[in-house]
Parts: structure tokens; sequence; C-alpha cells
């Protein structure tokens, strides 16, 4: 089921005019319910915008959004959307300008507390929130400003995740994080969605680690989305990403070397590290028994091949 | 938010007032303030009016901008009419209430330091509406050079006036920044009543002034990383070259000031 419908949505910052390009360009794009999106795009490409318009913090100029029952036309601006936020949580880019109270505690309580949960209820929120993220309960009486870089990036997802929203959209949030922290953010995000069939809409320059994870993939270009599809059809067009200026995974690029040399179809390589460990574990397994000798000299015989071909 | 802080912003157009030195554009400011201060009577007040009107537009920058530059300074405006209409007691009686007293003198006064006001904030606005950040800067440097024959240090005033404008707008992107978060979490300022937006506000103030001296504490490392020294001797990318036309600019505004003491 779509969750959110955007038809020829149009956004144009303050100040640039009319002649000036717009941050979104009639951009249509559906999400579905219940799935884990990774959005991507090179920088400037509008991802940003697009996901401040999800909970109503931004508006279309021009275009229509939907997101659940709440409808956006463009040019007439929508008040009073508190049920919309509370079911639609944004961790934004910058998570030092997102957190404005005195103590940790105070702002991972400031929205399960606007949202109308009890002082109690919202302490349960805020430590279960706190858990989640894997910071420790002691944090919480400690000031936002004293934190490091990657502390305050898991409180700002916290204080997002602690109003329990429907949909979760996150800007960059692995950008700050060490590369353990990163992976269990995203096990997390997973978690929340396969478990509590939440919508996580989530955007990162590395596709290397969502390529494994998520549902749906959608590229931006110049404030338009120019391609959304499953992983299967993301790798059958590989030219798609580096038109959005995206790497292709290093896992990918695997597949795409074993499929040259093997022939095995690429949706019959695995996609994940995890995956590719023990496919190979599999394969070196195979070659134990069937003899070093084999597997090796067929290799041999290959590589000896393609440098004859070179040289002529 | 951004949109509506007009004051200290450069706006990018081409008119000969642009192209000034501002040297000359920072002199001409000094000697109309002072005319603006001396102008006590109606005909001058309407002169200058007049003129700040014909510099304006030949700035190639609509006349809306400047109105909207003076909006930060409407409340103290309205504080100062209200200010003379209760406490000046010249002319005669219009309204009087208890002890209260409305005077013809009252009113005239308070327009008159109204529209004083205005005319002060929409022309000087002039100067940092067409004159870019870095120009300013070194014209100011320039301007202020005879304060080292009494122990201060022009490039140090200077460069803090350089800083603080260039900041405003930054200050003002980032409490922007802090709204949408609040906003994102349930508080959002379009909805409150007044007196919880002025609870929203103080929440505001800690975060926006604890970056703020954090970006000045990055700022003074990098600029201490770059080797900047305090009153060394620098040279400058850009030279400033005094044109006939400044020489124009300012008896322009010498002649103006004549005027209005002579008036």
């Amino acid at each position: 089921m779509a969750i959110i419908t955007a038809e020829r949505v149009t956004y144009r910052y303050q100040g640039q005019g009319a002649h000036g390009v717009p941050a979104l360009d009639e951009l249509n794009v559906t999400f579905e319910q219940g799935q884990f999106i990774a959005l991507l795009g090179s920088t400037g490409s509008g991802k940003s915008t697009l996901l401040q318009h999800l909970n109503g913090i931004l508006q279309p100029t021009s275009g229509s959004l939907k997101v659940l029952e709440f409808t956006f036309q463009g040019g007439t601006p929508e008040r009073g959307l508190k049920e919309l936020r509370r079911r639609v949580g944004l961790v934004f880019q910058f998570p030092e300008q997102q957190l404005f109270e005195e103590t940790v505690e105070r702002d991972v309580l400031f929205g399960p507390l606007q949202f109308g949960q009890s002082e109690e209820e919202a302490k349960a929120s805020a430590r279960k929130a706190m858990m989640q993220v894997g910071l420790s309960e002691s944090l919480l009486q400690v000031s936002p400003f004293e934190l490091s870089g990657g502390q305050i990036r898991k409180v700002a997802i916290a204080t997002v995740l602690a109003s329990n929203p429907e949909i979760v959209v996150l800007d960059e949030p692995t950008a700050t994080l060490d590369p353990v922290s990163r992976a269990e953010l995203i096990a997390l995000l997973h978690k929340l969605c396969k478990e509590e069939g939440k919508t996580i809409i989530m955007v990162t320059h590395r596709l290397d680690e969502l390529f494994a994870y998520a549902d749906s993939f959608a590229l931006m270009k110049d404030g338009q989305v120019t391609f959304q599809g499953t992983r299967s059809q993301l790798v059958a067009q590989p030219e798609r990403l580096g038109e959005a200026g995206i790497l292709l995974p290093a896992t990918m690029r695997l597949a795409a070397l074993v499929m040259e040399r093997s022939g095995v179809p690429m949706d019959q390589l695995p996609c994940s590290v995890e995956g590719w460990t023990e496919w190979l574990a599999a394969k070196i397994a195979d070659v134990g028994l069937e003899g070093r000798s084999h597997f090796g000299s067929k290799q041999l015989e290959q590589q000896a091949d393609s440098l004859e071909e070179k040289e002529e | 938010m951004q949109a509506k802080m007009m004051l200290g912003r450069y706006v990018a157009a081409d008119s000969w007032i642009h192209r000034l030195d501002p040297r000359a554009k920072l002199t001409a400011m000094v000697i109309y303030l002072v005319a603006v201060i001396l102008a006590e009577q109606f005909a001058e007040l309407a002169a200058l009016t007049v003129f700040a009107l014909l510099i304006m537009i030949s700035s190639r920058i609509s006349l809306y901008r400047y109105f909207r530059a003076s909006r930060p300074l409407w409340l103290i405006m309205a504080f100062m009419f209200i200010f003379y209409l209760l406490f000046d007691s010249s002319g005669s009686a219009l309204v009087q209430v208890g002890g209260l007293k409305i005077t013809t003198g009252g009113v005239t006064y308070g327009a008159y330091a109204v529209w004083r006001m205005a005319l002060l904030v929409t022309l000087t606005a002039i100067l940092t509406f067409t004159t870019a950040p870095v120009e300013l800067n070194l014209g100011l440097e320039r301007v202020l050079k005879p304060i080292r024959f009494v122990g201060g240090s022009p490039q140090r005033w200077s460069m803090m006036i350089g800083i603080s404008l260039r900041f405003i707008p930054t200050i003002f992107e980032e409490a922007e920044k802090v709204m949408k978060a609040q906003a994102s979490r349930g508080a959002d300022y379009a909805d409150l009543s007044f007196t919880q937006k002025g609870k929203l506000v103080m929440t505001l103030m800690v975060p926006v002034i604890v970056s703020a001296f954090r970006r000045a504490e990055e700022l003074v490392q990098a600029m201490e990383a770059r080797g900047y020294v305090l009153n060394a001797p620098r040279t400058s990318l850009r030279q400033l070259k005094w044109k006939q036309a400044d020489t124009l600019f300012m008896a322009l505004f010498i002649a103006m000031l004549v005027l209005v003491l002579l008036w």
C-alpha cells in the first residue's frame, strides 16, 4: 500500500526567485508501507528537501503530496500538523543542530511529551529509545553539548524514535558514525522495519551499507527521482547509479566480475558481505572436495588465455 | 526567517553605487547621519527623503527591500512615537484624559523622530546592500586608520565589525534549523499561543548561543592555522581605487549637509 505519494512536486527555496533552479523539480515518487527504502543521490540532488516535505516542515510550491492521510497541495500552506509529525519522525542531517535542551533526557522527552504522552510513559519511551540506539542511561543527565559527535548523532536518532513514529525518515544518519555503530544502527532500523512494521526511509551516500538491507532503492538527480525499484532492478541497470553519482557497492562489483568470469547469473549471487563469505566458503569447500589442481589449473588456463589476447 | 532578516546582507546588482569605493560610501553615510540628526523641520526632512529615495532608486535594488530592512526597528519606532506623545507637552492640547495630555507638539516631534529613524535605517542599509563584505571591511579599515594615533587598532575594529555582519545571517539560519527540529518533534511555532511561543524561544537561546561560541572558537583556530596575526601588515587582493564618481558622490552628500546646515 502506498503510504507516500508525490505528484509533480516542485519546491523552490525562498530567495531563489522564479528563475532559479528549483530544489525539487516536478518530482514523482511513491513509497510503500512497511518497506525499508534507501534514498540515494549526489549532494544537491534534493534528498534533504524531499525528506523535509515528508512531515510538512517544507511544503510543496506546486504539485501535490500525500503522506498517510495528509494531503499537501502546492501553494496552500497547511497548519496543525502535530498529528502528522507524531506519525512521521524526521532525523535531520546535522544532529548538533537538532538538540536544544539542557540535558539529553529532556531532549529525548521533548517529543513524547509534546505528542501527549504522560511523564511516566515519556520516561519509559526515552529509556527504550536510548537502549535501542545503544547509549547508556548514564548519559541522560549530561548536556547534549558535552557529547562526542557519534553520541550526538545517536541521541538525535533516539529523540525521534522515542515518539514511536510509524514512518522514520533519516537524513544521512550514518555520516558521523564509526563502522560498528553504523552496522548496529542499520540492523536496528531493519529490525524496526521487519518486526514492528515501520516504514524506514534513509538517505545515504554509501550504497554499500544498505545494499543488502533495503527493499526499495530510489535514486535522485537534479530534484527528480530518476530510478526507483528493487535490488535486482537496480542491478540490471548499474548505469543508473553512475548517472546519480553513486559508487557501485563493492559486493556488486565483485558480483559483476564473478558473473563475467563464471557466467553465473547476477540474481543467483549474494549481495551482502555475509552472503559472500558463505558463498566463498562453499566454493572453497567444493574445490577442496574435487581436488585443488582442477580448479586451479582451469583458472590458470583462463588467465593465460586473457593475457595472450591482450598481447595480440 | 532568514528571508525576513534583510539587514546586513549584500544584494548583488549592477549599479554605479555598487561600483563606488567603500571609503566614499562609508564617509557619505556618516555625513548623511549628521544631516539627518541635524534636520529639524518638515522641509529639511522632506528634502532628505527625496535625496535618499533618489540614491536608493539608483542602486537598482527594489525599494521594498529597503523597507523590509527597517523591519527589526519597527517596535523601537513605535515606542519612540508613543514616548513623544506622552511626554512632550509643547504646542496646543489635542486630547486630554486626566493627567495625560496629547499635544500637537508631541505628535509632530514623535512623527519627526520616527521619520528620522526610518531615513537612517533605510539609507544606511544601502551600505551593506551595495558593498560586498570584503570591500566593506577593507574600506572600514582604511577609514578607521586615524585611531592608530590614539593607540587603537583599526584592523581589530574592522575585523570585529566585518565578522559580526558576516555571522548575523548564519546565526539566524542556525536558529531556524533548531526551530525546524522543534516543529518536527511537535512544537510548531505556527500553532502555538503567544506565551508558549515565548517559552519556546527561550529554549532556542541556549543552543544558538552555544553554537555561536563554538563557531567563534573554530574561526579563531582556522584563522591562526592560516597564519593570521592581528595588526601584522597585510596586502589585499582587492585594491581600493578612488575614482571621479567617488568624489562626485561625496560632493553630493557634502552639498546636502551644507544645505541642511544653512536652512
